[in-house]
């Protein structure tokens, strides 16, 4: 068999996270609204009607423009898509065509070895997303609440070469879209939706051979899956001789399996043309470089720092760099912690983020500022309060909102660092048990451990543990 | 002697596209009109256009408002759109399938 | 003088001093449509008698209840003291194009004849807000398709109230004629390539073409998007200027509606046209029509008696002090018609897509097997001859490999006719005119049939009118005289941009200056019987 290489390219379309559609001031997000009842005249394609461009949309699709380090363009222009569908209440879209927001641009893909493979964008443009139908008893039912929602369509170069790899696309893409806040990237409610384009080719080669098109690869899974099953199904017919034909192909999730939609061999022609009911869309340079400056900065370029600057491992810097909200709050806990970055880190990798788990929040939705976290790191550090005790506090200072030294105080969490206080008690202790710190001063130094612990428990665990160490190893070793 | 400046195979590819479909009576008719109309419309390619003439979308260019504010402002009436289509069931509009659809 | 021949602008003084109530005014027009309007236009008109053939059918449905209720209203604000607004009382007729809440509204198509929108039209809406009482919705050719109202589905269509052999032009024929009939003062039109005009100056009303952008096009069913204007018809310049007083300025939801402030366009009207310059155009001056097989363009002057009405108003204006620049080149004014048939075709095949017999209006009442037969069905049987020319005409131009040669085309010849103008009123230019006085058509009106069926003829009617769409400026049309046949002769002044005020001054000025004329006497032959009564 020949070495064959996958070519793949994704069309990517991404709902924006704005308040209303996109042509109109019905809300965007109707996930739990009954059928019809998010629409009005201008997005159920009623005559006599006309869009009015939603700012919020413009200006969400510039700032993914930039993050996609794509040209915004200071005027671009919507267009006509002339089709007939039934969840196309117009008959067509309002979409961009050949003067789009943003050209260009590229997305850069860590890989498992280490490489970064950059994926080019061909364009980035804004319209609208049509209607849902459903098939039921061989009639249709159409629910226009989805009409007008704004999108954006990505075109990616073909430049991905594996399922994988176009996993780990939508993976870094889904990330950015948060990290920027365009979108809730929630696939599963059709946030980001993704078609994929595959051919296949002998290594080594440049052409580009015919690719089908799979439609509807709405998950991380589904995206590797279907593209693996596609490659390996276009191998084998090339390898027994057969020739790729253009087709478009159906992902079905829960099979696992493609079928075949249609042919694809005549290209429909939308018969694209500006659309007059709308104005072009002009952003000013000003505008534009206003957009560019307040771009937070993006995830690959914050885990690349924040393994230089806090000297922290790929693995550390790639979990605290997973969301926006997580990194800010670790670079908020270091900036208020004086101790080792790496330990702050630990702190959040761990206990952190299993309170964001239990409690379903992510990070910037906690009553446990950074500050707090900081401090709590501290006073362990400081032997004020052991680790257990540091551990316990986080949900404490959620709960109530106290900060730590007050509930350490409140319920007297401290713990015994007074020499005076402890020698005493250890005194006690020894005084108490006279066989043990002879055998100690036989030679038995493995008893140190025990004495420890009996310090401990008549202490309920507030000990220093530190500090007792000291005063049993001074009074043990006075005779 | 009549140029056709499209073939009937075009025209009626065009029947087609359009989601029409035309009586004998009613292609014949049409289909002269607008081999006529295009006649007319050749008038185009004989005028001399500068180099740097742009194509306008509006004649007079529209001075309007900036894109709207992004807020909701719901419409009172959802159920009155839905009530004028030919055939409804539990709130959505019923139409055939698409034959040879999945 | 009865009520119905009172001007707009009389009716409301009238009914805002209390001198005549709003009910009375729209009981006299309601009676007026009876007398002289006949059935209105329906899908199935069936035997029509005899005697309906000398009658207007101006609408398709008069909305009696409502125009009494509306006039109520304004009678109790008056009796409240409250401003009943510009048009109080006032009778109006809305074509039947605009969307009106709770009306049918038909686009003069079988397939939407069922149609009833819950909005309301902004310039319906200002309309009413300021006082109008709205008699009923008005015939037109299908979709605004045409220029003889002949292409209506609701039949009988509109006669001319001049001689009801003849057209009253299109599309907005019923309102050309129902103001003429007098059965309102004023009537509520669109123009996308003369089709206020056109109708207007067949049937010897007043029409006015706002700038694109000044009158908002919500709720105006859209035939070619990037030229629709609604606009006002009257039988007085000075009715034109105060319904557009009423509806002209931004619409936030009509995107390309300008937020330019509204002109004073009745206090223009308080001034003469000393030392405004009015230019005159070889190229108004000739039809260029093209072969229909060779399509070589031919010339042939227009109307004789139309081009002595433009010169005769020329010298009418020279006398009371305006300056007539002669000579003005509009070199680009005979592509417009070609240009017209690709960009309006075009916008049209695209905005009719959503008719399509599933969301609302007509659906195929035969079985089909599947929804790309229900498509073809429903269109197939709900459209008319006119509208399924438009759809393949316009397919046809914006396909992907003929879009460059005619779609883009034609978009830049109308960036060359706009040039005509803009250098023709470029006031550091040679000519810095004021206004192009021009005739509205080549013809007075034609007879029913002697055109129709010719798509190419009727569309060249609008050739006087179509280069002021594309180019987006205002033009307004006024009687200028009767031909030899005793028909209405329509002249033309077209403005700069946003200009509406200089010509509905000049065309006030010009109305002043002939109101003594003898022609303005003859009245149209559906008002002499009245008169004779
Ligand atoms: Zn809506």
């Amino acid at each position: 068999m020949k070495d064959y290489e996958v070519i793949i390219g994704l069309e990517t379309h991404i709902q924006l996270n704005t308040e209303t559609k996109i042509f109109c001031s019905c809300k965007a997000d109707s996930w739990e609204a009954e059928p019809n009842t998010n629409i009005c005249p201008v997005c159920s394609g009623l005559p006599g009607v006309l869009p009015v461009l939603n700012a919020e949309a413009v200006h969400k699709g510039a700032i993914l423009a930039a993050a996609m380090h794509a040209q915004i363009n200071t005027k671009s222009y919507f267009d006509r898509k002339n089709y007939f569908y039934p969840d196309l209440p117009k008959g067509y879209q309002i979409s961009q065509f050949d003067q789009p927001i943003g050209r260009g641009g590229y997305l850069d893909l860590p890989l498992e070895n280490g490489e970064t493979r950059r994926v080019r964008i061909h364009n980035l443009h804004l319209e609208e997303d049509a209607g849902k139908t459903k098939t039921e008893r061989g009639v249709r039912l159409l629910d226009f609440n989805r009409c007008g929602v704004p999108l954006v369509e990505m075109v990616t170069e073909p430049d991905l070469r594996s399922g994988d790899e176009a996993a780990q696309y939508l993976i870094r893409l889904r990330q950015l879209l948060r990290w920027i806040g365009v979108s809730e990237a929630d696939m599963e409610r059709g946030h980001l939706r993704c078609d994929a384009n595959v051919s296949i080719r002998e290594r080594g080669t440049t052409v580009l051979n015919t690719k089908t098109e799979i439609k509807n690869v709405n998950s991380i899974d589904s995206v590797r899956q279907a593209i693996g099953e596609e490659a390996k199904r276009q191998i084998e017919l090339v390898e027994s001789g057969g020739k790729v034909e253009s087709y478009t192909l159906d992902w079905d999730a829960d099979r696992g399996k493609l079928t075949k939609m249609r042919s694809k061999e005549t290209e429909a022609d939308y018969r694209y043309f500006r659309e007059p009911d709308l104005l072009p869309v002009v952003l000013s340079t000003e505008e534009i470089d206003a957009v560019i400056a307040r771009l937070p900065e993006l995830p690959l370029a914050r885990r690349a720092r924040f393994e230089q600057e806090y000297q922290l491992s790929a693995y550390d810097a790639e979990i605290l760099t997973s969301e926006r909200s997580l990194s800010d709050y670790y670079e908020a806990a270091v900036a208020a912690y004086a101790g080792e970055a790496k330990t702050a880190a630990n702190w959040m990798m761990n206990d952190l983020s299993r309170l964001l788990n239990d409690l379903g929040k992510t990070a910037d939705q906690l009553v446990l500022k950074p500050e707090n976290l900081a401090e709590i790191i501290s006073m362990v550090d400081k032997g004020k309060i052991n680790a257990a005790t540091g551990k316990s506090l986080l949900k404490k200072v959620e709960e109530t909102g106290k900060s730590p030294s007050e509930i350490v105080d409140d319920e007297g969490l401290g713990l015994i660092a007074d020499s005076d206080a402890l020698r005493k008690q250890i005194e006690g202790i020894l005084a108490g048990a006279s066989a043990e710190v002879a055998s100690f001063r036989a030679g038995k130094e493995s008893l140190l451990g025990w004495f420890v612990g009996q310090v401990m428990r008549s202490s309920g665990g507030k000990a220093d543990p530190k500090r007792t160490r000291e005063i049993l190893l001074e009074l043990l070793n006075k005779e | 002697m009549t140029t056709k400046r499209i073939s009937p195979e075009l025209f009626e590819k065009l029947v087609g596209l359009a989601a029409l479909e035309l009586t004998a009576e009613e292609s014949t008719y049409l289909f002269e009109e607008m081999n006529h109309q295009l006649a007319s419309v050749e008038a185009l390619s004989q005028i001399p256009l500068p180099e740097d003439v742009e194509p306008s979308l509006h004649g007079l260019e529209p001075k309007g408002l900036p894109p709207r504010p992004d807020e909701w402002k719901p419409f009172a009436h959802p159920e009155a759109i839905i009530a004028l289509a030919p055939e409804t069931e539990d709130g959505m509009i019923v139409v055939p399938d698409v034959k040879g659809a999945k | 003088m009865s009520l119905t021949q009172l001007s707009a602008f009389e009716v409301a003084h009238k009914v805002r001093t209390g001198e005549v109530k709003a009910a009375e005014f729209a009981q006299a027009a309601l009676e007026q449509i009876r007398a002289v309007d006949g059935v209105s236009g329906s899908l199935n008109p069936g035997e029509l008698d005899p005697i309906e053939e000398s009658k207007v059918h101006a609408f398709i449905q008069v909305t009696q209840d409502k125009a009494i209720e509306q006039a109520e209203k304004v009678d109790q604000k008056i009796a409240n003291g409250d401003e009943p607004g510009l048009l109080a009382g006032v009778p109006l007729s809305v074509k039947d194009i605009f969307c009106v809440e709770g009306t049918r509204t038909t686009a003069a198509s079988k397939i939407i004849a069922n149609f009833v929108p819950p909005y309301t039209a902004t310039a319906v809406q200002r309309l009413v807000d300021a006082g109008a009482i709205v008699l009923g919705k008005v015939n037109l050719d299908e979709f605004t398709f045409g220029s003889s109202n002949e292409s209506s589905a609701f039949q009988p269509s509109t006669s001319n109230p001049w001689n009801t052999e003849y057209v009253p032009g299109g599309s907005s024929g019923g309102s050309a004629a129902s103001v003429a009939a007098q059965e309102v003062a004023l009537s509520l039109g669109t123009d996308t390539g003369g089709s206020i005009r056109q109708p207007a100056a067949f049937c010897g009303v007043v029409g006015l073409k706002p700038s694109y952008g000044r009158v908002s096009r919500l709720g105006l069913i859209a035939f070619a998007s990037s030229l629709d204007c609604p606009g006002p018809l009257s039988r007085n310049v000075r009715d034109s200027a105060l319904m557009l007083q009423v509806m002209a300025g931004n619409d936030p939801k009509d995107s390309t509606s300008s937020t330019l402030p509204v002109d004073d366009y009745l206090g223009a009207l308080e001034q003469d046209v000393k030392g405004l310059r009015i230019g005159l155009s070889p190229d108004y001056e000739a039809v260029y029509y093209p072969d229909l097989e060779s399509g070589e363009l031919h010339s042939e002057p227009i109307q004789k008696g139309v081009r002595e009405a433009v010169l005769r108003a020329a010298e009418t204006l020279a006398k009371a002090g305006a300056e007539i620049v002669e000579n003005v080149p509009m070199p680009n004014t005979r592509y417009g018609i070609p240009a017209y048939f690709v960009i309006s075709r075009v916008e049209a095949a695209s905005n009719l897509h959503r008719f399509d017999g599933v969301k609302y209006g007509y659906r195929t009442p035969e079985a089909v097997e599947d929804l790309n037969e229900l498509y073809r069905r429903s269109r197939a049987e709900g459209f008319g001859l006119e509208p399924k020319l438009r759809i393949l005409m316009g397919m046809y131009v914006s396909a992907a490999e003929h879009a460059s040669s005619y779609y883009q085309k034609a978009l830049k010849v109308r960036s060359m006719i706009r040039s005509d103008f803009e250098h023709a009123f470029d006031p550091q230019g040679a000519y810095r005119l004021d206004a192009l006085l021009t005739s509205t058509t080549a013809t007075t009106a034609f007879k029913r049939k002697a055109v129709y069926g010719n798509s190419v003829l009727m569309q060249y009617s609008d050739q006087m009118t179509v280069a002021s769409n594309h180019a987006g400026v205002p033009a307004l049309t006024m009687p200028g005289g009767l031909d030899e046949n005793g028909l209405p002769i329509g002249i033309q002044l077209i403005g700069n941009d946003f200009r509406e005020e200089m010509i509905l001054r000049i065309g006030n000025a010009y109305e002043q200056l002939t109101a003594d004329d003898a022609w303005r006497k003859v009245r149209p032959q559906v008002l002499q019987g009245e008169v004779r009564a």
